[in-house]
């Protein structure tokens, strides 16, 4: 199997006046194209930190990050900008959804930024709504999603691009456990239809056991890979 | 992004906070309606006087007078006296026969016609006598008609009238004027009234400079002013000023060499543009006073922006992150607030010249009717299409420049930053 993500002794410090926040220490990690990876560990212990290093969202303060075989510093801000918008999909804890704007706009935000034309968006923006159980709630404004129903459309919006890997941080953590089930089920029944990366962080044991393996964090340190 | 797209972002983005955006947008329409309204005036202004100015002046000739030992009227010094020099009313020297036989002499005069100006009394064409006061024919001279033509030199005792006189004189068109005679009044040298009969060839419309006189032959200026000062020796042969003929072809190079061997040879020569040229300053002064209230009005609207801009930043600094993950580029980001402020720009400058547009077809067509009656043809205010598009794109660039500070801040987000942000 071939490695798409691989981390070497990453770490992360943030200044903070007199004494120094170190996030992440010494972190060697290897994703593999099509696994399911789970990041699990106590609240900031570095989970989110990691996996946002791992998609190239945030910058390590050391270390080495490899995508794809290449040196993820030596991209160029383009380069970088094409990885995030065709290569990963994200969900975030927070859902990041445009309230105003209609569940379709806010599905297809990604092929707006990608320059797909309007006709092509929609069209592919329903059929993933379609996929996700939100076809009927195209046109309403995202703000009057509930929150389980706010998840899907985020896992929708992170799909529509078809991405290699999904980063979901918390992706079950604000949602009661009915949903949570729906989000969890969605994501693994994508993960083993088009062979998408996972790469969930969260709290959840139950959906940390349905990933192929868990990373456990401590303190910013990987204490345990299983 | 496609551009289209970015464009129909920014205008959302910006109905979304639309008391913000109304009040952004009123400031720069502020000071567009104002910068509307005086260029609008300024070019109204500017080309009704171009139009004029055939009226007064004809091409290649130019306007000679002594060089005055006072050029400013109001001056305090006092000239000593000098007996080779007629000075007539207001202080003005006057050209006597040498100085016409020296102009004359200059290199490049081709024709030189001593400005006679007769005093008439009136004119009559019945039982009513009307004031009446007179310019003597130079050809080549442009006048706007209503009817018929100009005086020809062939014809001496042909006149042209400004069509005020069609009325007064009894007639019900300028039409059935033209070909009618009339007849002049003045005093000779004795103060005894002499009649003198014309044929009208010609009806002129009014305008703003001059051609509120008659016109008459130079032979009949000539003869009529001959009439009034023989025998009187501080007028006889005497002028205020003297049109000089030159060739119109001449460079503008050559024309300033031209009125250098005036000035060598003791004489002002001026083009009648150079006449105008002082009304045009005046008329362009105010409108730059005029303009610089819009423009401050303009900036005041900037900082407006740039306000807004920033305020827009941080509401949507988690969108914009979310953007960012999503892979926006910088560009992409800084393109979306840019338009977004050019847009405040353009709307702003839009309503601001169309209301402007609105206003001063209004005020125009009342002046028009109203005290600018007289002049046919006045446009008070003018607005060419392409200042006016110059004026939007220019208010939409400062627009631009004023969110550049605010856009660049947006681009510059870190995805993380902007994602943690609450
Ligand atoms: N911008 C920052 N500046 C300073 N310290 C930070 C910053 N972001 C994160 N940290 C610190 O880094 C550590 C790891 O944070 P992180 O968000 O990765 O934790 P986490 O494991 O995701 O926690 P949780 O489960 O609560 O989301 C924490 O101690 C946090 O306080
Ligand atoms: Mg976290």
């Amino acid at each position: 199997m071939k490695t798409l993500i691989e981390a070497k002794n990453l770490s992360k410090v943030y200044p903070s006046g007199g004494e120094d926040t170190v996030a992440l220490k010494d972190i060697n990690v290897a994703i593999t194209q099509g696994e399911s990876v789970a990041i699990i560990g106590k609240s900031g212990s570095g989970k989110s930190t990691l996996m946002h290093i791992l998609a190239t969202l945030d910058r390590p303060t050391d270390g080495e990050l490899m995508f794809a075989g290449r040196h993820a510093h030596n991209l160029t801000p383009a380069q970088v900008d094409h990885v995030r918008n065709k290569r990963f999909g994200f969900v975030f804890q927070q859902f990041f959804l445009n309230a105003r704007n209609t569940v379709l706009e806010n599905v297809t935000l990604p092929l707006v930024i990608a320059g797909v034309p309007a006709a092509e968006r929609n069209r592919k923006g329903l059929a993933m709504l379609e996929n996700v159980g939100l076809l009927d709630k195209a046109k309403k404004r995202a703000g009057e999603l509930s929150g389980g129903q706010k998840q899907r459309l985020c896992i929708a919006r992170a799909l529509i691009t078809k991405p290699l890997v999904i980063f979901a941080d918390e992706p079950t953590g604000n949602l009661d456990t009915e949903n949570g089930a729906i989000v969890t089920e969605l994501l693994f029944k994508l993960h083993k239809q088009h062979n998408i990366t996972l790469v969930i962080v969260t709290h959840d044991p139950d959906l940390a056991k349905l990933c192929d393996r868990s990373i456990l964090v401590k303190d910013g340190r990987i204490v345990e890979a299983a | 992004m496609k551009f289209f797209d970015i464009v129909k972002i920014s205008q959302k983005n910006l109905l979304r906070a639309k008391l913000r955006t109304v009040l952004t947008v009123g400031a720069v329409f502020i000071g567009a309606l104002t910068l509307s309204l005086t260029n609008g005036l300024g070019n109204g202004v500017k080309a009704y006087v171009n139009d004029q100015l055939g009226n007064v002046g004809a091409e290649g000739t130019l306007i000679v007078r002594v060089k005055q030992s006072q050029q400013n009227p109001v001056s305090t010094d006092v000239s000593e006296y000098n007996p080779d020099r007629q000075v007539g009313t207001f202080n003005i020297s006057l050209l006597d026969e040498t100085d016409l036989e020296k102009i004359a002499q200059i290199e490049g005069v081709l024709e030189v016609i001593p400005d006679n100006l007769p005093q008439l009394d009136y004119i009559t064409a019945g039982d009513k006598k009307f004031e009446v006061a007179a310019y003597q024919n130079i050809e080549g001279l442009n006048l706007t008609m209503t009817a018929g033509d100009t005086v020809n030199e062939d014809v001496p005792n042909g006149i042209t009238v400004p069509n005020k006189y069609v009325a007064p004189l009894g007639y019900n068109s300028a039409e059935a004027m033209l070909g009618t005679t009339a007849t002049l009044g003045y005093k000779d040298a004795n103060g005894k009234t002499k009649n003198y009969e014309v044929t009208i060839v010609g009806i002129q419309e009014q305008s703003l400079l001059g051609n509120s006189n008659i016109v008459v032959s130079q032979t009949l200026a000539e003869k009529i002013v001959k009439d009034q000062t023989d025998g009187v020796a501080s007028l006889s042969g005497k002028y205020v000023d003297s049109t000089i003929k030159y060739d119109p072809n001449l460079s503008k190079e050559e024309l300033d060499d031209l009125k250098q061997r005036f000035n060598d040879a003791g004489y002002g020569a001026q083009t009648v543009q150079d006449q105008i040229g002082i009304i045009s300053t005046v008329i362009d002064t105010i409108l730059i006073i005029l303009n610089v209230f819009g423009l401050i009005a303009l900036l005041a609207a900037g900082f407006g922006i740039v306000n807004t801009q920033l305020m827009s930043v941080n509401e949507r600094t988690s969108e914009i992150g979310l953007m960012k993950a999503l892979g926006a580029s910088r560009k992409q980001i800084f393109l979306m607030f840019s338009i977004e402020a050019a847009s405040i720009g353009f709307w702003g400058a839009s309503l601001g010249a169309a209301v402007g547009i609105v206003i001063g077809t209004i005020v125009s067509d009342f002046a028009s009717k109203d005290f600018l009656k007289d002049f046919v043809g006045f446009r008070l205010v003018a607005f060419p299409p392409l200042p006016t598009l110059a004026v939007i794109l220019g208010i939409m660039f400062l627009a631009f420049l004023a969110g550049a500070l605010p856009s660049l801040k947006a681009s510059r987000l870190d995805p993380i930053k902007a994602l943690r942000y609450e």
